[in-house]
């Protein structure tokens, strides 16, 4: 990348970064200043236009606009912010007085973070007097404006819980047709239970307590399933959306209620499939 | 006669039948769902862009249209030399900016403010009233008018801006709203209201005189896209022209996650069918090793045991397949629902979009698991040895 071509990226950039107003166009040129301002810039935009601490560039509100040269003083990870998630902008952070300059914003702010005393009170307090004596703009809890930027990740928990539902019925179904068909095969070695005077209900506990141990033993390969397929979600989401959140954790209630609902359906399993086949004369069963 | 027996057969096991057949339905469900939500996304923004007519997106350089606040100076002779293009039709402005409506006492409404050329816009259509025909009317859409309490009619007054240090609002209009409008790219619950552009530019002071946010192009028949966007975007180094095709692309970057998501849970969903007709069909054919090896020794030919096993397969998917596609339909719509209210997409935006070519592709994809499912017992069927088979049948 030549040297023009990486200062037009960074004025397409900053202007894509901070959605600042159009300037008049005119020709890049180049503003020099006696000394430089320093500004930061993210790891992606270090690693797509190969920048480091120390280099140079010039950079605009807009692209043609007037702007700055300016010196990279540091690299930034991006946050485990859930708002910026496919989100694919580059970000460069400027002092507030130098990006006023740069958009012709003088005097203006997008936001400001108000710091209030240490008690649960004084956050809604301060909130209404800011709101009571503002104009034009409104203040808003910390809190309140996490849970608006997190809608995204609301909206996708949602729709995975229903696809865990639509998932469970299947399993549901897909377990009960196996025990079904396990205890079918063993139709004859039931009968001959029952013709040497083994119990209705022993059966059934012992088809009940084998479909359990065969849950149990499937729950824990699924969490140890889960935990691999995890590990590669994240692997790969964190990779692609160059954040360090994590997709999917497998924390230790998942896998209780994962256990607990897999016991369940196969106990359910069990005792269908068992009654189904103890309610047939044995002499039936062995096929007599 | 092939087909008789095959059913013959399941009909025999009846319950297993049914559940295999609901597993594979539920199978298929899923699969269907995730084939529409593969490109359901894709194809509802494109009718999005196709509705408006309008090839070409212009925007400032390196920003989709509304995906930032910039603007671009000199609009009236950028508007001139992009309509004196040889393949363009027609060239549409629209600026973007908020505006503030007094609802009376301190209550003040915010909302999102649309300045169009009127007889040629492509940012709504009207719901009720009619088009915009002065420079102080007004289209709002149906939140706007629910949130201020407003109705066609009415005369209602609209400020671009506010000074705070004056504690006073600027860019004072006194606008008449005549029609609600169905604002086509805006999220549900959005708040807006059209004017005409040259209004909303004066609203805005020296700020906005003479700027727009996008330039929407319509080219002439058999002009090519991509080099008229190559061109104008040379001829205007401060813009990119975006084609249709280029804002799709910044979708599936956008929603890439759910197409992901799509591919895994269709596999999936297609291991599971084929493992649930595979299980059945082969242990239907353990059970019935002893019938099979009489047949054969009787003289059925060996391809007819194969045929029949592999019917069974397919019956079995194909069952499933088509009860799935019911339920996947109704599964398609509970879910779009759920994701009706993902942030920033337009109101209708669909993300599970029923084409009958999705149906086949999964249908057709179930049938063909049935298929490879049937393989593996038929061709354990047909290859018994006959004689070993009826000695070990017949002593147990």
């Amino acid at each position: 990348m030549t040297r023009r071509q990486l200062k037009l990226l960074l004025a397409l950039l900053t202007a894509l970064a901070f959605g600042s107003g159009g300037a008049q166009a005119q020709a890049p040129r180049r503003v020099e200043s006696v000394e430089r301002r320093s500004i930061t810039i993210d790891e992606r935009l270090a690693a797509r236009a190969n920048l480091t601490i120390g280099d140079t560039v010039f950079i605009a509100a807009s692209a043609g606009s007037a702007g700055d040269t300016v010196v990279i003083s540091g690299i930034t990870k991006r946050g485990a912010d859930p708002s910026e998630i496919a989100r694919s902008e580059f970000r460069v952070r400027l002092h507030l007085d130098h990006l006023q300059k740069l958009t012709g914003a003088t005097d203006r702010v997008g936001r400001f973070a108000v710091a209030t005393r240490d008690e649960p009170a004084a956050i809604d307090s301060a909130a209404a007097g800011i709101n009571s004596l503002a104009f034009g703009f409104r203040a808003y809890r910390a809190a309140d404006v996490a849970v608006e930027t997190s809608a995204t990740f609301r909206v996708v928990n949602r729709f995975h819980r229903a696809i865990g539902v639509i998932t469970i019925v299947a399993s549901a179904i897909f377990l009960l047709c196996i025990t079904l068909l396990k205890v079918d095969e063993r139709r004859r070695d039931v009968g001959a239970l029952r013709l040497i005077g083994v119990s209705r209900q022993t059966i059934v506990r012992a088809v009940v307590l084998e479909a359990s141990l065969i849950s149990l033993i499937g729950s824990a390969m699924g969490a140890a399933l889960g935990y691999v397929a995890g590990w590669i979600v994240n692997w790969h989401y964190q990779g692609v959306y160059s954040t360090p959140l994590k997709f999917a954790i497998v924390t230790p209630s998942i896998v209780l209620f994962a256990t607990a609902l897999s016991l369940g359906l196969g106990v359910v399993a069990g005792l269908l499939a068992a009654q189904r086949l103890v309610r047939q004369a044995p002499l039936d069963l062995v096929g007599r | 006669m092939l087909l008789r027996l095959a059913l013959a057969n399941l009909w025999r096991r009846r319950a297993r039948t049914a559940l295999t057949t609901a597993g594979v339905a539920v199978a298929a469900a899923m699969l269907l769902d995730m084939v529409m939500l593969g490109s359901g996304m894709r194809e509802s923004f494109r009718g999005f862009l196709e509705q408006q007519d309008y090839q070409l997106r212009m925007t400032p350089r390196g920003t989709m249209p509304f995906d930032s606040e910039a603007t671009i100076s000199g609009a009236n002779e950028l508007l001139a030399r992009v309509s004196a293009d040889e393949d363009v039709a027609g060239v549409a402005p629209v600026l973007g900016g908020k505006f503030f409506v007094a609802t009376g006492g301190d209550s003040i409404v915010a909302g999102f403010a649309v300045g169009i050329a009127p007889r040629i816009q492509a940012d709504y259509v009207i719901a009720e009233g009619r088009e915009i025909e002065g420079p102080s009317e007004t289209v709002w859409n149906g939140a706007l008018l629910d949130a201020t309490g407003k109705n066609l009619g009415d005369t209602v007054r609209v400020s671009a801006g506010y000074d705070p240090q004056l504690r006073r609002f600027t860019g004072t209009r006194d606008l008449v709203i005549v029609g609600r409008g169905r604002f086509v790219m805006l999220s549900g619950g959005e708040l807006a209201g059209a004017v005409p552009i040259a209004t909303l530019q004066a609203m805005g002071g020296p700020e906005r005189e003479d700027r727009i946010s996008v330039a929407l192009v319509r080219l002439r028949d058999g002009a090519n896209v991509d080099s008229v966007a190559a061109r104008l975007e040379r001829n205007e180094p401060r813009m990119s022209a975006i084609s249709t095709e280029a804002a799709l692309r910044f979708v599936d970057e956008r929603l890439g996650y759910f197409r992901q998501l799509a591919i895994i849970l269709a596999s999936v969903s297609l291991a599971v069918g084929f493992l649930l007709v595979t299980t059945l069909v082969t242990v239907s054919v353990n059970e019935r090793i002893g019938e099979i090896a009489v047949l054969r020794a009787i003289g059925v030919a060996r391809w007819r045991i194969v045929a029949q096993v592999m019917v069974e397969g397919v019956a079995l998917s194909f069952v499933g397949a088509v009860f799935g596609l019911g339920l996947g339909l109704i599964t398609a719509k509970w879910l779009n629902g759920i994701l009706a209210s993902f942030p920033g997409l337009p109101a209708a935006f669909d993300f599970f979009l029923f084409e009958p070519s999705a149906a086949y592709k999964a249908l057709g994809l179930l049938v063909l698991c049935g298929i490879l499912a049937g393989v593996w017992p038929a061709w354990r069927a047909s290859s018994l040895p006959i004689a070993k088979t009826l000695r070990e049948e017949a002593v147990s």
